[in-house]
């Protein structure tokens, strides 16, 4: 039975957001969105880049992307806490992983903070409308977490810019038009000063991707080489230091608010083993277990707390409070408690078999490949280990 | 009758501005005797915050009453505070409720244990408390609860956990009735007291994460003080992270769902009492041999911490959330 929707979410405290905005968001996701790219369905297959980036594309033309973008760049213009209830409605069904995420999450908002007019006017609006895929040239070889090192280097030539270098773990370089490409101006002793930032085509001569397969199967992510790469000043992100700060700001923020929908997402994922294993008789002894019992328990009390965090954070923004590090705080504790999740409903599914109920045999290869992408997530866009630090340095302030 | 100071103190603030006026009240009642804290948290209103005017109490919602008790576990009061904050709030007798918020009795509530079995347990600090609270069911089968008298009821000591402060074990099977609680307001009474709990949890974690986080910055070895290392700053680090997520999960609580409805504390308990030992055991390990002092007053922290999670049950909070999602999901298949 459908519940009657919600008179407003209040979990945000002060106004509740727009009843329309989450009725809308409910109504319009349930409605269109195909069977076959629901993770808990029986209909579900892998989606193809065309039908995710249409899929991507009707969202942001229903007003469910692109929510707090201003209208003049193809955004909606609504506040953060329309875009939190809008992503609890995506968090509320299992659907793919955005594959615009480089370019809504990471390169539009640096654009929007540093470009020049007509680079907004150029990008922005096709992020959005999924015409344009990004990548992000940022990790290096000798350089992943420590930015101090990166060696790409760019050389200013005639109002031209020569490029060259080699990224790593780029990921979808292969299908991306764009790359928001970190560069440095002088020599690796500079650390971190003059740093500087480009969109560069991807089609642009004297760049190669070489994909690189990972643990799920997929080739996801690539090393990119950029062998005396050519771009105009148009191309330049903001000036060398300036644009690079102005961009950790945004990334700051962006930490904090991107992928909202995740606890809400994580409970749905919780649901979906359970009621699979429920389906089956002899999996659903499982669920009897007193150890199985707790540990759902414990990973409510874990999701409960995720979504405190991410409607903190929302109350804070709304309020005009600085968050600093605080991004590190729901990145995480997502990343480490869906992880462990993940092994934890790895072994649930691991005794299903050919004789299992279909729901149980659709979630033991969702959950298994569930696992062995969650090796993933405490890894990219910052290690735990890079999180323990920005907390300790900056939350703490502890003495170096 | 004279304001008290927590009354001045509450003009205008914010729930959390509460933290202050509470934590110089807790900090005073802790320089007496033992026997007089009862009457100087009276004095100071802190049993009352929640409570109905017309009773004595400041009438404010349960947001006032969460740092009032953080501020009690932060600073190891060992008094039953929230559960006597939640009884002056849900009584349904106004003269009991005065004498709760007055300072004159005290009171506690057992967590296990419905009435008629012979000895009860379970309630924190209940050898101070003059009556229990005690969940019952009605005639129609529901959730209730009745307030005894403990005066002449037979006792015994348990010190395994807490010798200075012992579990007492309750025979009542002849306590006189003081009040009856109908199911709804034994329901409110225990969400209040679910949050209070979590919150009570949540300042004792914070007390130990600012020992740990003090001790580390300014010990010495090597040439550096410990926190400099990376091996501490990183366990510092979750310490703060889970902090942070149970307080979360606290303010979550004190907010209603997308139906317009109370939520549950149990998550927001559950998580505290996770992540508060946790976070206590941790500090203690970082103190290194003075951890394992009884100098060292983290361990009384422990103790309440793990008293807490005795009377719920241990782990059965946790087992109780997972099997009730459980059947909420089989029952939506």
């Amino acid at each position: 039975m459908q519940r009657d929707l919600p008179p407003g979410d209040l979990s945000t405290g002060a106004l509740p957001p727009p009843h329309d905005t989450r009725r809308h968001a409910r109504d319009w996701l349930r409605a269109n969105l195909p069977d076959h790219m629901r993770t808990d369905s029986l209909a579900w297959r892998s989606p193809t880049l065309d039908e995710s980036r249409d899929w991507e594309a009707a969202m942001h033309r229903a007003a469910l992307a692109g929510m707090t973008w201003p209208q003049a760049y193809g955004g909606h213009g609504q506040s953060l806490r329309e875009h939190l209830a809008v992503n609890k409605e995506i968090g509320a069904l299992l659907m793919p992983e955005s594959v615009g995420s480089i370019g809504k999450e990471l390169a539009g908002p640096i654009i929007m903070a540093v470009g020049t007019e007509a680079q907004k006017q150029g990008f922005l609006a096709p992020i959005l409308r999924m015409e344009q895929f990004w990548c992000q040239g940022f990790s290096e070889p000798d350089a992943g977490s420590d930015l101090a090192r990166l060696r790409t280097k760019a050389v200013e030539e005639n109002g031209f810019w020569r490029i060259n270098g080699q990224k790593i773990w780029t990921s979808g370089a292969a299908k991306a038009h764009h790359c928001l490409l970190l560069t440095r101006t002088g020599t690796v002793a500079d650390k971190h000063r003059g740093l500087l930032m480009f969109a560069v085509p991807m089609d642009t001569p004297g760049i190669r991707v070489v994909p690189i397969k990972s643990i799920d199967g997929k080739e996801s992510f690539a090393e990119v080489f950029f062998d005396d790469v050519v771009v105009p000043d148009s191309a330049r992100l903001g000036a060398p230091d300036e644009g690079w700060s102005a961009a950790l700001r945004v990334l700051g923020i962006e930490r904090a608010t991107n992928r909202m929908y995740r606890p809400w997402r994580f409970e749905c994922e919780l649901g979906f083993l359970l009621r699979a294993l429920a389906s089956d008789p002899e999996q659903a002894r499982q669920l009897q277990d007193g150890g199985v019992q707790r540990r759902v328990g414990e990973l409510l009390a874990e999701i409960d707390g995720l979504k405190g965090l991410v409607e903190r954070t929302v109350n804070q923004l709304m309020q005009g409070d600085s968050i600093g590090a605080r991004g590190s705080l729901t990145k995480l504790f997502w990343s480490e408690s869906h992880q462990a999740f993940a092994g934890f409903a790895l072994g649930l599914v691991s005794q299903i078999g050919p004789q299992s109920s279909p729901l149980a045999r659709r979630a033991r290869q969702a959950f298994t490949q569930a696992y062995l992408f969650a090796r993933a997530e405490t890894i990219y866009a910052g290690t735990s280990e890079v999180q323990l630090d920005l907390i300790a340095q900056r939350i703490l302030q502890l003495p170096r | 009758m004279n304001a008290t100071p927590f009354e001045d103190a509450s003009a205008g603030l914010r729930p959390e501005e509460f933290a202050e006026a509470a934590e110089a009240a807790i900090a005073d009642a802790l320089n007496q005797a033992p026997e007089a804290r009862l009457a100087v948290l009276g004095a100071a209103g802190l049993f009352g915050v929640c409570a109905d005017e017309a009773s004595g109490g400041l009438g404010l919602p349960l947001d006032f009453a969460v740092p009032v008790v953080q501020a009690a576990g932060r600073l190891r009061l060992r008094w039953a505070l929230a559960e006597q904050i939640v009884l002056a709030r849900h009584l349904p007798d106004p003269a009991l409720c005065s004498a709760l918020i007055e300072g004159r009795h005290s009171a506690s509530i057992a967590c296990q244990g419905p009435i008629g079995r012979a000895w009860v347990g379970h309630a924190r600090h209940a050898g101070q408390a003059h009556w229990m609270l005690v969940r019952s069911t009605d005639e129609t089968g529901s959730q209730s609860a009745v307030l005894l008298d403990l005066a002449h009821a037979p006792h015994q000591s348990d010190a395994a956990l807490d010798p200075e402060e012992p579990l007492t074990w309750w025979d009542l099977s002849a306590a006189p009735v003081l009040a009856r609680l109908d199911a709804a307001r034994t329901e409110a009474l225990w969400h209040d007291l679910e949050i209070l709990l979590a919150a009570t949890a949540h300042g004792a974690a914070e007390g130990a994460l600012q020992a740990a986080v003090s001790h580390t910055g300014t010990r010495v070895q090597f040439d550096a003080p410990l926190s400099s290392r990376q091996a501490v700053r990183h366990w510092l680090a979750r310490m703060k992270l889970y902090h942070e997520a149970g307080g979360a999960a606290i303010a979550r609580a004190l907010q209603r769902n997308e139906w317009g409805q109370a939520r549950s504390g149990r998550t927001a308990l559950a998580l505290n009492l996770q992540h508060g030992a946790f976070i206590i055991e941790k500090a203690m390990h970082l103190h290194g041999g003075m951890g394992f002092t009884w100098e060292l007053p983290l361990h009384r922290a422990l103790r309440e911490l793990r008293a807490i999670d005795a009377a719920l049950g241990a782990g059965s909070l946790a087992r109780g959330l997972g099997r009730d999602f459980i059947h909420q999901q089989t029952e939506a298949a």
